[in-house]
């Protein structure tokens, strides 16, 4: 399938026109005076538009000024499709995709080439498109052309260029908070969309850790494929040859193994104002903004020019009033929130001295109300037009620029000569339209404020906005990867020795004399209809007495183990277990840590590096039962336990997780010195806090309990 | 075959190209199309045509900087850059003669409020304020004559786009490009601003945008706190290199519009400016046009600089603290451009760091990962004067600059001591041409390339020299200058380290 279209000749003959007329209507100032002559004719570039076999579409344009050709694939892959515990995957495929060598050649290789032929070769991956580009001489074509072939079909992914880019996303990610300006361009759309949406998030040191070697072949294999690449060829060739080279360097990339995903919904946020704060600021970033729309939109033209008046060049009212007349900034504008892919996001922005903050956005708003409650003048709408209309040119001055622009309003579904049509409805552009479009666009009630400075400084605490949020922006510490290597009688002995410590500090033989225990504990559970209040009253006595009462909002279960029987009952019914259940469920609760300490020299325990949790120095000491390892993560200063963490199983999902159990605080009960309260994690998202309310130690226990 | 076409393919492209020697034959002799004439000011103009697409860019260099500051008037050079957007006696007022009234009424109040203030802990708190309030007042009258931004309205209204300026140390800068039916009233409007500026909104400008600027580029800015300012401070002492462009707080706070007025027609004269326009215009309508619109600009002596930074005795080095990430900066003193060494510095920084093959890239970043950015460069902050040669290094994650700075000392002595190797130079003469071709990539680039170096080394033809006398440096040069510059006496250290504020 192909099309071929004759070169369009642009006439720009009628703008002028239009400038002219104007000018001449009130002709009074030196340079009004002054003639400004018919412009020349400019032709569109000649191109063509083929697509292949396996669904690559190709745009062709032809320059044979010099013996050059530039090859630039773009690929629909981003971090769009980044799995959310792997989030940095898409940008570090899309960059090894290069470093890491392709086809033959090694990252190095390709380097050592570069600099003998005077290549360049370049790969990348953002949000919502990747790509290649090569360049060389029409000599070196073959070599090119492999080269660019290989990169997207055939990348090698070194282990060692994997590492490299790791690095740089790690330097990048603790660099995020060092310029104000990032912060703000960062949290603004997690503001607006939610931290978790594909357009708002960024990698994290846990998650780019996680990517693995097979996670980027996957990726690729996954989301790169022909059915989704556009390429664009300019230079020195013949159309119909490099046609035929181009399909056959492609000829075997099989499609991507997953289909395009549907992209997500840009979701309507009503305003939150949000603060992030940096101490020792003396300017400030204050960032107002909604959703937008996309380029299709019928009120493109007008918001587009909208947006212009408000916050675009010298002439806007914002550069105006807060930078010329109130002295209140350096920079400031506004952006339409105009997008070809999905909707921008609507901003007015400034940096300005903390203690002009709410000035300055009081300012900004002032003048986006004004917008909306009446129409712009002529004079500012035809400013506005004279500026797009007569900057026209500057669209088709470089042949690169306008085949890429086809190929955006291709990948997006837009029609070819979209621009044409936008210039045609600029020109037809009234201030009653305008104020039209900005009226059903623009909400200033909704605006989301972010506002990055040192709020102490502040000529307000913004709540005249609305109720402020804190955001917090400090960089999530990567999670300490646990090594537990083979176990040496050093390990052991030291494993046994902290252990020892901990007993010897928060009991001592009281552990050894326990033979029975009554404890009550209430615990708030995430779950997935909200959170959940759960009481549980648990009764042991040793050696094979168990009873357990489990109180939640909607009724009450009750667990008895007694030797090798046991029942269930509750809501209405009941049930038997049977032996191995019986002892399964006892063992729960007398392999407790408090059991162990009871009894340390029947086992092992090996002492691990020291590591940092939850801000402590911490000695891990790993302790194995059967397959499964707990590990206790001992206060390095006091001995004392910071953190559990062991293999466990989520009950809503029935999936294994790792669960870590955080001791909050301390509390002396029973003659022991006891966790009285715990966060647990799973998988480190939130999943319960337990608060211990009773605990007795030896108490009385009526045997009546484990009875039916 | 337009020549316009060949500078608008992406200049990386055409790195191909100077490496072929097939190919080098078919490059056209842009030297020989290049035009020039001088006004009687002294004015240079320099015109390149190009007819393939009906468009121009300029350039407008003037050859004044933050160098050319003196103690009590940095970041001048930059105040007046704004102010070169405000019009002129004719654009951006509503009545000249009543604006200059109230605008030497503003300046009255602005030195009776001045005096009091420097007054400092003395200084009467009553008096500040009524003395504050008469200020604030005579702005706001002196603003009622003021079209507002008009001149750049004009620009913007008449399809100019990329209008911008930018300040540094040895020069100032003006550019846009414009649709080239508008070719005379451009220069109109760049002729008037050259010699008929009118400061108003001067201290509206200074207090506001300008300070708002430096909070931003500096005062807010791990990046250019270290680099502009505490490294500049650091490393030069006598030169004008010494303060930042965007100049001291309490300078910009006291420097008047009499102060700009001095500044502006001591240096905004024919002899320090330079023009060069690219695209399709024609040669003849440039220069009549010029002749119309530049003739007015006064001509003059440009200053001669008469203080010069002397040898350095020992290191010099500096370790900031500050809430944000380490940086490492290395610098050695090196001579300005027009020294015959110069392209030695240019390939000694290549070798070191420039590119993904370089010796500070390859090691510090690929093999020992204590990097994740390594260049240097010669010519910061300028290249008038005596400069530095910088090493920028960003550690990589946990990594001190302190640990990055022994890798990157490292591999200098290396250098000092085994010198380049002859692959490493001619890959350097490869890039240079490379950087050549690079750096005439479309018109504005070509304008800006021409004007400036036209301005910094007084011959424009010298863009087209860089290439051959690269050609001739000699390992023996790399070898004697690195011995000569890479000492431990003639290097300063600035780093920044984290501290939480």
């Amino acid at each position: 399938m192909k099309t071929k279209r004759s070169a369009l000749v642009l006439l720009f003959g009628c703008l002028l026109l239009s400038g002219l007329m104007t000018a001449t209507a009130t002709a009074k100032e030196p340079w009004e005076k002054i003639k400004i002559p018919a412009l020349n004719a400019f032709q569109m570039p000649a191109y063509e538009r083929v697509e292949l076999p396996n669904g690559m579409v190709l745009y062709l344009a032809e320059d044979h000024t010099l013996p050059l050709i530039e090859l630039s694939a773009t690929i629909r892959v981003g971090s769009l499709y980044d799995p959310a515990d792997k989030l940095g995957l898409a940008s570090m495929t899309g960059s090894v995709l290069r470093t890491g060598g392709a086809g033959e050649r090694t990252g190095d290789d390709i380097d050592a080439l570069v600099e003998s032929r005077g290549l360049v070769v370049e790969s990348y991956a953002g949000t919502g498109t990747g790509g290649a580009y090569v360049s060389c001489l029409d000599e070196d074509l073959d070599l090119g052309l492999a080269l660019l072939a290989d990169m997207l079909m055939r990348p090698r992914f070194a282990e060692d260029k994997i590492e490299l880019a790791k690095q740089e996303q790690k330097a990048s990610i603790s660099r995020r908070n060092d310029e104000t300006m990032s912060i703000a361009m960062r949290e603004a759309p997690k503001a607006l969309y939610g931290a978790d949406h594909p357009l708002a998030r960024y990698p994290e040191y846990d998650t780019v850790a996680a990517v693995t070697r097979d996670d980027m072949v996957a990726f690729h294999a996954d989301y790169y494929g022909p059915d989704r690449t556009y390429l664009v060829a300019i230079g020195d060739f013949d159309t119909a040859a490099m046609k035929a080279r181009i399909a056959q360097a492609f000829a075997d990339w099989a499609p991507a193994r997953k289909p395009l995903p549907a992209d997500p919904e840009v979701p309507w946020h009503g305003r939150t104002v949000n603060v992030a704060s940096k101490d020792g600021l003396t300017q400030a970033i204050v960032l107002l903004g909604h959703r937008g729309i996309r380029n299709d939109h019928p009120d493109y033209a007008a918001l587009s020019v909208a947006a212009e008046i408000l916050g675009g060049g010298f002439n806007s009212r914002l550069f105006k009033e807060i930078r010329s007349n109130q002295g209140l900034a350096y920079a400031v504008g506004a952006a339409p929130g105009t997008g070809w892919r999905f909707p921008g996001m609507f901003m007015a922005y400034t940096m300005t001295k903390n203690e002009t903050v709410e000035e300055a956005a009081k300012g900004i708003l002032a003048e986006i109300d004004r917008m909306l409650r009446e129409p712009v003048s002529a004079a500012e709408l035809q400013f506005a037009k004279d500026l797009i209309l007569n900057s026209e040119v500057f669209d088709y001055d470089s042949k690169r620029e306008v085949m890429d622009r086809l190929v955006t309003l291709e990948m997006y579904g837009y029609q070819p000569d979209f621009l044409q049509a936008y210039q045609a409805a600029v020109k037809a552009l009234t201030p009653a339209d305008i104020l039209a479009a900005v009226q059903a666009a623009w909400k200033p009630e909704d605006l989301t404020f972010m506002v990055v400075g040192t709020p102490s400084e502040f000529d307000g605490d913004l709540s005249t906005f609305g109720t402020v949020n804190q955001i917090d922006i400090t960089i999530p510490a990567p999670t300490p990867q646990l090594v537990i290597p083979a176990a040496t009688p050093e390990s052991l002995a030291r494993g046994m020795e902290l252990m020892k410590n901990l007993r010897d500090q928060t009991g001592g033989k009281a552990y050894a004399g326990i033979k029975s225990l009554h404890e009550v504990s209430e615990m708030t559970v995430q779950s997935p209809m909200g959170p959940l209040a759960i009481t549980l009253d648990s009764t042991v006595q040793l050696p094979d007495r168990l009873r357990m009462v489990t109180k939640l909002p909607f009724g009450e279960q009750v667990m008895v183990v007694k030797g090798n029987q046991g029942w269930a009952k509750g809501m209405g019914q009941s049930q038997d277990l049977d032996a191995a259940q019986a002892q399964e469920l006892l063992a729960q609760f007398t392999s407790d840590t408090k059991f162990l300490l009871g009894r340390l020299q029947d086992h092992e325990f090996q002492a691990l590096e020291p590591m940092e949790i939850a801000g402590k120095t911490c000695n891990p000491v790993a302790f194995r039962k059967g397959d499964e390892t707990t590990i206790y993560f001992l206060d390095a200063e006091n001995g004392l336990l910071v953190m559990t963490q062991e293999p466990a199983v989520n009950q809503m999902t029935g999936s294994p997780v790792t669960q870590k159990a955080y001791v909050k605080a301390y509390g002396e009960l029973g003659g022991i010195k006891l966790p009285v309260a715990v966060t647990i994690t799973q998988d480190d998202e939130d999943f319960a806090e337990v608060v211990v309310k009773t605990f007795e130690r030896n108490p009385t226990v009526d045997a009546a309990l484990f009875e039916k | 075959m337009s020549q316009i076409l060949q500078r608008l393919v992406p200049a990386t492209v055409l790195l191909a190209l100077v490496c072929a020697v097939a190919a080098t034959a078919q490059t056209v002799d842009l030297e020989s199309q290049v035009q020039e004439f001088t006004l009687d000011n002294g004015m240079r103009f320099l015109v390149l045509e190009d007819h393939s697409v009906p468009v121009f860019s300029f350039r407008t260099v003037v050859r004044v900087g933050s160098a050319n500051e003196v103690r009590g008037i940095t970041g001048l050079s930059h105040v007046l850059e704004h102010m070169a957007f405000k019009g002129t006696s004719v654009i951006g007022t509503k009545n000249i003669k009543k604006e200059r009234e109230a605008m030497a009424r503003e300046d009255a109040a602005f030195a009776a409020l001045k005096a009091e203030r420097n007054k400092g802990v003395n200084a009467d708190p009553e008096k500040l304020a009524a003395l504050e309030e008469a200020f604030t007042a005579a702005k706001d009258v002196a603003r009622e004559f003021v079209v507002s931004n008009q001149y750049g309205e004009i620009v913007e209204q008449n399809g100019g786009v990329g209008m911008n300026a930018s300040t540094w140390t040895d020069y100032t800068q003006y550019f846009y490009s414009m649709p080239s039916n508008r070719l005379e009233l451009w220069a109109y409007l760049e002729g008037s601003r050259m010699q008929d500026i009118v400061l108003r909104e001067f201290y509206t400008e200074k207090d506001g945008p300008v300070t708002e600027e430096r909070r931003m580029r500096v005062d807010n800015s791990p990046m250019g706190k270290l680099f502009m300012e505490q490294y500049q401070n650091l490393a030069f002492e006598a030169n004008g290199y010494h303060h930042s462009t965007i100049g001291y707080m309490s300078d910009l706070n006291n420097i008047s519009r009499a102060d700009g007025r001095a500044y502006y027609d001591k240096h905004y004269i024919g002899p320090n400016i330079t023009v060069a326009v690219v695209g399709d215009v024609d040669f003849a309508q440039v220069k009549a046009y010029a002749e119309k619109y530049f003739e007015g600009v006064p001509g003059g002596e440009p200053e001669e600089m008469e203080t010069f930074e002397p040898d350095q005795l020992g290191e010099k080095r500096l370790v900031m603290k500050q809430d944000a990430q380490p940086l490492l900066l290395v610098g050695y003193k090196i001579e300005g451009i027009n020294h015959p060494d110069w392209p030695v510095y240019q390939a000694i920084a290549d070798i070191l760091g420039q590119g993904r093959t370089s010796r500070l890239y390859t090691r510090a970043v690929k093999q020992d990962q204590k990097a994740v950015q390594c260049a240097a460069f010669p010519g910061f902050p300028g290249v008038l004067y005596r400069n530095s040669l910088l090493v920028l290094g960003i550690p990589a994650k946990d990594v001190t600059a302190a640990e990055l700075e022994d890798v990157v000392l490292d591999e200098i002595d290396r250098l000092v001591e085994g010198g380049a190797t002859a692959e490493e130079l001619a890959g350097v003469k490869r890039r240079a041409k490379a950087n050549f071709v690079r750096g005439l990539e479309g018109n504005d680039g070509l304008a800006s390339q021409l004007a400036m170096t036209q301005a910094m080394t007084g011959d424009w033809r010298n863009v087209f020299r860089e290439v051959d006398k690269m050609d001739a440096v000699t390992l023996e040069d790399i070898q004697r200058v690195a011995k000569t510059i890479f000492t431990e006496t003639n290097r300063t250290v600035a780093m920044s380290e984290k501290q939480a504020s």
